[in-house]
């Protein structure tokens, strides 16, 4: 008799086991951290006015680097500008490598796509006419579209720095 | 074999002896050894300290910003002419941008990523606009005479084609939005009598819209604008002929399937006639002539079109005892 309580005891148990569902809850970890600098004990970082303004500053305090109509309200080939873009930022970056001391700037009109960014002047000035034209001229060659640098050169890396952090 | 190790050997450290600065950090490693005399390698435990020698940026001369030497009276179209990114050694304008920290004025021109973010007029100056405007007036002709106003354009042009031309910063020039054709007509611009009047709103329906008197036809069917607007074209030239067309079996509508009230081929009129001529037999030439008919007439059909309501009624009442001169003097 006491067997058959036990085994009703345990049957009842396991029933509700099944029948309860266990949902695991944490706390909302709503942690935002992407394009925000950390401050450094000697306020040693330095930082230009792109990194020194976080992302919810865009259209406040900051502007897009990427200019286009993809992305407004019924634009068309979203998929394809970012791509592009990003090879764009990439070809950029490692054709004029360490030169580039903002992020680069596409903006897009019509089929014209403008190049623009703050380079330094380490580089004699043949070579960087030289890059210009290479650049230009090979990414028109792969977009299919012409394709204009207006670069803007500074002397070091120093004189984009906004703030220290 | 060893032969060919001395040759490279050797020309390494021609090279080392020509660029000394490139490849500083080379030569700390490549020591010389003699490898004739010894087979073996030489460890090398204390290692002499070579002093760091980065490598040194040059710095380029630059001359001066072009906007220092621009004159005031200068010609700014031709500095600027097209649309471009802005520059600060071309703009002569001290212009700042930017979210300034505390106590220190916004970020100027020079190194100003803001700056060269945001589109800029600087080539649509007033004078560069009239400049354009002189150049595109020899392409211009004059306004053709008697279409002065809105109302002559719409008399002698009342049909009105609607499309939208997209224009976006990406190399398609193709839009599928584009294809929509709307085609707009007033209703009294076309020359259309009761019958065909009545037909087009039936076959137009929620197409007409009595408020701007305005039948518009949108076609979108079709993949291309001009194959739409043609579409739309055909479309409007089949309904005002087939509201033209009377077919055989119209004339076979009786009172039964009229849809409205019509009071001038209603048995009220007869009555009315008859009670008019009485005791002679009715004429049917001059019922117009009877005092108060159009009030009663009109009083009849708003109550059989539009349905009793208070109004109608009342209107109905006057309209009864005006024709019937039942009305006291006051």
């Amino acid at each position: 008799m006491a067997l058959a309580g036990n085994i009703r005891a345990i049957m009842q148990t396991t029933q509700q086991l099944c029948q309860q569902r266990y949902l695991h809850v944490t706390a909302v970890a709503s942690r935002t951290q992407a394009g925000r600098h950390r401050a450094t004990p000697r306020r040693t970082k330095a930082l230009t006015y792109e990194m020194a303004n976080p992302p919810h500053y865009i259209a406040h305090r900051k502007t897009w680097n990427s200019w286009n109509t993809s992305n407004v309200m019924g634009g068309n080939r979203p998929g394809e500008t970012a791509v592009e873009d990003i090879f764009i930022r990439r070809f950029m970056t490692g054709t004029w490598h360490a030169l580039f001391v903002s992020d680069i700037i596409i903006k897009r009109q019509h089929n014209i796509i403008r190049i623009a960014g703050l380079v330094q002047r380490s580089l004699a000035q043949r070579k960087m006419y030289f890059l210009i034209g290479y650049s230009e001229e090979l990414l028109s060659y792969w977009l299919q579209c012409p394709v204009k640098l207006e670069l803007q050169t500074v002397a070091s890396k120093e004189d984009v720095i906004f703030k220290y952090v | 074999m060893s032969l060919f190790i001395r040759l490279c050997e050797k020309n390494t450290r021609i090279i080392l002896t020509k660029i000394p600065n490139v490849t500083a950090s080379f030569a700390t490693t490549a020591k010389p050894v003699d490898i004739e005399s010894t087979e073996f390698r030489v460890l090398n435990l204390k290692s002499k300290k070579v002093e760091n020698t980065r490598k040194k940026t040059r710095r380029v001369e630059v001359p001066p910003p072009r906007a220092n030497q621009m004159a005031v009276d200068q010609d700014w179209p031709s500095v600027w002419p097209g649309p471009k990114t802005f520059h600060p050694a071309v703009v002569p304008i001290p212009i700042r941008q930017g979210y300034s920290l505390r106590d220190q004025p916004p970020p100027d021109k020079y190194g100003n990523t803001e700056l060269m973010k945001i589109p800029n007029f600087l080539h649509l100056s007033p004078p560069a606009v009239q400049r354009h405007c002189e150049a595109l007036k020899k392409f211009c002709t004059e306004w053709p005479v008697g279409l002065e106003t809105e109302d002559k354009c719409r008399k002698h042009f009342p049909l009105e084609v609607i499309t939208s031309d997209y224009c976006y910063s990406s190399p398609t020039i193709r839009e599928p939005l584009s294809r929509i054709v709307t085609l707009r007509v007033k209703l009294s611009s076309l020359s259309l009598n009761a019958h065909a009047k009545d037909k087009i709103l039936r076959l137009v329906k929620d197409k007409y819209s009595p408020e701007t008197d305005f039948i518009t036809i949108t076609a979108d069917r079709c993949p291309t604008k001009k194959q739409n607007l043609e579409y739309a074209e055909y479309l409007l030239t089949a309904l005002f002929h087939e509201s033209w067309r009377v077919e055989d079996w119209e004339s076979e509508k009786a009172e039964a399937d009229m849809e409205y009230y019509d009071w001038d081929k209603n048995k009220s009129r007869t009555n009315l006639l008859t009670l008019h001529a009485w005791p002679n037999s009715p004429t049917d030439t001059d019922w117009e002539c009877i005092p108060h008919v159009e009030e009663y007439k009109i009083a009849v059909s708003d109550l059989f079109n539009t349905g009793e309501d208070l109004h109608t009624v009342n209107k109905y009442k006057e309209a009864v005892k005006n024709v019937l001169n039942l009305k006291c003097e006051a």
